[in-house]
């Protein structure tokens, strides 16, 4: 039995204290300490990526399992079980890149209470770790909750003026969500043959025709609620753009970058990998939800002043695709649909990423995130503007960044399941407009007078070519990806 | 093996008899009686703690007590709550009267520790009344205004339900023949009549008060409020679980409330799981618009009572079956997550009310940096409270609404999930005042030693018990099948 998944989670929830403790000694010691540890778990994590892109299991098999009896009494039985295949692997990767990269961004834009910030960034990655590896639904509810309290005080002690409301409007939509989602598993077990909690048993009773289909409904409603309100599917939105515009810029990051995943990673494993007969049936009304995200999305972002809401709101628009491009492939049987889909999310994770930094940045220097207050930016912050454009250029789908390959996947699987669904091509054309729009509002338009440059330096730079390199080089090297991710797909297909 | 017992009894017997003559003999020591209990109430806790591991169907005191597992579960849980107020009073206690105070905390111990494992209404009855007593009398103890209405308030509704119980009782030996708890079950289902379905309701209204069921929650808030923050502590966290015991001895065992109406509706089942949702519900909405933080924490301990009702109703509605021992394992997993993360949560109440002489909410704006100790205890026992994993309360709750979630009750597991995620609402508040408010002062408070031991253990136990379960789990459901066997 391997112990890496292990490793990956407590190494984090280790840490946190031991960071604390230096941080609250020494400033720089704690933040070097940090960054050391982000990394050796970011090493791990490539190992993961790496060996599940060198063995990718086959479908319903799992790499690096883990598992142990938690509890059992009377016919009760709970399991901590962990492992990793082509779903889970690249979102380990980015979640513990996207780690690293906000410890770096944090030094300049967070200010205080930084011992208690690097710790629960910490708390938050182990818990991270353990959504994306938990194989059994009980542990993977554990650590979606746990996700839920360092992220509350990211936004309520970190975040704008607004913070407390914000904090509080987030913690109560997503533990209301979440406890919906609890109640449908739990409402599963206690319907089935012989109860279990753990994925892959459930997906074995599957493929046996052992799961009645009129018991999947309800679970199916339940966890469409909780993962709704985590991907966020409109209309359950509302708690992301206060959330966003109160976070502090690193905090955004992780919230777009790798929160938000958890919402796409539990509608493909769960909601399609578990009640497969259930989201058949109805596939055409998560596709038709994704759709009308995608577009609400593009739209709501086009109307935003602020270049931080714009950006959260491009998320709700992407986050779409992952819906739209999962349930398109239960219609049509493409299994590029699901590729697609885990491809959106790795690539998003990181554009948007980029750009959620970059608004931290720019408020930091120029003092304002109005896109209409801000001019000039090409000539006062020149580097600014480029990492902006390039950002911008990654987000809308622009080859040569891989985003590009991954809403064409999507969006071709979506074809293949009907002609109607022809019309999500406008969403990128939306996108790349009011990209475009702001480009020329706030880097081509002239500098106001008298307006001092604050550029950021070349080491920044560097952070946010790390954001940037990946996308252009995944467009080449997509196997990468698509490889582990062809026998998820094909599984999940399968199962339906 | 039953003299682990008799030991128990007379050390908590004669220690009650006993602290009194210190106040006579004015040693000038005044924190002596309590240093005495505590080791009293420890000594106590590791008798029955043996005892329990080695459990024993053999009567003693002729059938009126047998010391079976399930007993033992409620007796741990009690005196380790006493404990727990004892080592506080240490430093809460200002005033003089401190070995009549210890004395009584000794007897409503003992009372609890002999209702755990009463086997006759009668032994049920007697116990009860020594449990609260001393506590009419403890509430009172300020000897201020508020508190003395409170103990008045507090005696008043008690004598009532004790009342309304020894009716019930009387009934039952009326129609049975018998005090023994087995003899009444076992006559009510082979005689059914329509007035053993009144005293089975009788019983639920006297328990009712104890364990604070709405509607017989009335007096809660006031009495909570106006007692010593301790006491308080002592009433929400053990005395209402003696309450359970009651309940799970006594109404457990009879599932249909025979013949008051020929509704097939008219189930023990279906008054349970009326009683668990308006419980829950009230106790959450009331519990949000409160004020000051003993009566916050009094609604929310109302709500709780509701979680906890519903392994009653997976238990009533289809004994033996694993549905029921799942309901009623999380039923005494929760009374004993409770009393931790309750007690938790009073005596950090408690704390504050000590040293900045207040308990309305605005004392707790930014109590994370005046006292840190505290406030971190007080958001544990919350988050715990609200059921958030991997804190204990989060076991518990999971089993209770396991027990329900899929079949005719499915609608509770419903409405306990939401009112879970509805209770955030007001726990994340407190949380949210205690870490991002300002406060009026940012200056430090001191956190005396013993609150700070006590609230070490408590979160030591809300973290341990939700990270590693299986063993408090075990322990309980062993206890559960031998009980429903």
């Amino acid at each position: 039995m391997s112990y890496v998944l292990s490793l990956l989670i407590a190494l984090p929830l280790v840490a946190a204290p031991f960071v604390f403790i230096a941080t609250r000694a020494n400033r720089r010691l704690g933040i070097y300490l940090s960054l050391a540890l982000s990394v050796v778990v970011l090493a791990i994590a490539a190992y993961v990526f790496g060996q599940v892109y060198a063995t990718p299991p086959p479908g319903g098999q799992y790499l690096f399992q883990e598992k142990y009896s938690w509890i059992s009494f009377s016919s009760f039985g709970l399991n901590y079980f962990l492992g990793t295949d082509g779903l889970s692997s690249p979102l380990i990767f980015v979640s513990a890149l996207l780690t690293v990269l906000v410890i770096i961004g944090s030094r300049k834009l967070i200010d205080h209470h930084e011992a208690e910030y690097y710790s629960l960034i910490f708390m938050f990655e182990g818990a991270i770790m353990g959504v994306f590896t938990s194989l059994n639904l009980i542990l993977f509810y554990i650590f979606w909750e746990i996700v839920l309290i360092p992220m509350f005080f990211f936004i309520g002690v970190w975040g704008g003026p607004r913070r407390k409301y914000a904090a509080l409007k987030f913690i109560i939509y997503t533990f209301s969500g979440s406890t919906i989602m609890l109640l449908g598993f739990l409402y599963f077990y206690m319907g089935m043959p012989s109860p279990s909690f753990d994925i892959p048993t459930i997906q074995t009773m599957l493929q046996a025709h052992q799961i009645p289909v009129a018991l999947e409904y309800v679970p199916l409603l339940a966890s469409f609620i909780g993962f709704a309100v985590k991907l966020p599917l409109v209309p359950f939105h509302s708690w992301l753009p206060d959330a966003h515009v109160e976070a502090p810029s690193p905090i955004s990051v992780l919230l777009a970058g790798v929160l938000l995943k958890m919402g796409g990673y539990g509608f493909i494993r769960i909601s399609i990998g578990l009640f497969p007969g259930a989201s058949t049936e109805y596939a055409w009304v998560f596709l038709a939800l994704g759709l009308f995200s995608m577009f609400y999305g593009a739209v709501a972002a086009l109307l935003q002043k602020d270049l931080k809401k714009m950006i959260a709101f491009t998320s709700i628009n992407h986050m779409g695709f992952v819906l739209f491009g999962a349930y398109a492939t239960l219609i049509s049987g493409s299994v590029l649909g699901i590729q697609g889909a885990i491809f959106q999310m790795f690539t998003h994770a990181l554009a948007i990423g980029c750009l959620f930094m970059l608004s931290g940045y720019v408020q930091h220097q120029a003092g304002t995130r109005e896109i209409p207050l801000l001019k000039g930016l090409g000539i006062t912050m020149p580097r600014t503007a480029v990492i902006l454009v390039l950002g911008s250029a990654a987000a809308m789908g622009l080859p040569p960044f891989s985003s590009f390959l991954a809403e064409f996947m999507v969006i071709v699987a979506g074809i293949s399941a009907s002609a109607i669904t022809a019309i999500s091509v406008l969403v990128p054309v939306i996108t790349a407009g009011y990209f475009l729009w702001m480009i020329k509002r706030t880097v081509l338009s002239p500098a106001e007078p008298g307006h001092e440059s604050h550029d950021m330096g070349w080491s920044d730079v560097a952070a946010f070519a790390v954001y940037l390199i990946p996308l252009v080089v995944l467009i080449v090297t997509s196997y990468l990806i698509l490889t582990p991710a062809l026998p998820v797909a094909q599984f999940l297909k399968g199962l339906a | 093996m039953t003299d682990y017992l008799t030991i128990t009894v007379a050390l908590l017997a004669g220690t009650g008899l006993f602290l009194p003559l210190l106040q006579v003999f004015r040693t000038g020591r005044e924190n002596l009686a309590g240093y005495i209990l505590a080791l009293v109430l420890a000594a106590s806790l590791a008798l029955i703690g043996l005892f329990t591991l080695y459990p024993s169907t053999v009567p003693w005191a002729g059938s009126l007590v047998i010391p079976d597992q399930m007993g033992g579960v409620f007796a741990l849980v009690t005196l380790g709550v006493t404990l727990a107020v004892t080592v506080a009073s240490f430093d809460f206690l200002k005033s003089g009267n401190k070995p009549i105070y210890y004395s009584l905390l000794g007897f409503t111990a003992l009372g609890m520790v002999l209702l755990s494992y009463s086997q006759d209404l009668l032994m049920l009855f007697v116990s009860w009344e020594l449990m609260s007593l001393p506590t009419y009398v403890l509430a009172g103890f300020d000897k201020k205004q508020h508190s003395n209405e409170a103990s008045v308030k507090y005696a008043i509704i008690g004598a009532m339900s004790s009342a309304v119980i020894l009716y019930a009782i009387s009934l039952a030996y009326g129609l049975t023949g018998s005090t023994q708890i087995s003899t009444v079950v076992a006559g009510f289902t082979s005689h059914p009549s329509a007035l053993a379905g009144v005293a089975t309701l009788l019983f639920v209204a006297g328990f009712g008060f104890k364990m604070s069921i709405v509607p017989f929650h009335m007096w809660i808030p006031d009495a909570y409020e106006g007692a010593p923050t301790t006491i308080s502590t002592l009433l929400a966290a053990a005395t209402k679980k003696a309450g359970f015991i009651a309940a799970i001895r006594v109404l457990l065992a009879i599932t249909t409330l025979y013949a008051v109406t020929n509704s097939p509706l008219f189930t023990m089942a279906n008054v349970f799981a009326v009683l668990a949702l308006v419980t829950m519900t009230v106790g959450n909405i009331s519990a949000l618009t409160q004020k000051s933080m003993t009566r916050l924490l009094a609604y929310s301990s109302i709500a709780q009572a509701g979680y906890i009702l519903i392994g009653f109703v997976a238990f009533s509605n289809a004994p033996g079956s694993s549905a029921a021992i799942i309901g009623l394992t999380g039923t005494v997993f929760h009374v004993i997550n409770h009393a931790v993360m309750k007690g938790a949560a009073f005596l950090a109440a408690a704390l504050v009310l000590l040293q900045l002489k207040r308990s309305d909410l605005k004392a707790y704006d930014g109590l994370g940096r005046r006292m840190p100790i505290t406030a971190f205890t007080l958001a544990v026992a919350f988050l715990g409270l609200a059921g958030v994993p991997p804190l204990s309360g989060f076991w518990s709750k999971l089993l209770l609404i396991l027990s329900v979630a899929n079949g005719p009750y499915g609608w509770l597991a419903l409405a306990a999930i939401l009112n879970s995620a509805f209770s955030l609402g007001y726990y994340a508040w407190i949380i949210k005042r205690m870490y991002m408010d300002e406060g009026e002062s940012t200056e430090k408070v001191k956190e005396p030693f013993w609150f700070v031991l006590i609230f070490a253990v408590m979160v030591g136990l809300i973290i341990g018990i939700g990270l590693f379960p299986q063993q408090v789990i075990s322990f309980v459901s062993n206890a559960v099948t031998s009980f429903a066997g």
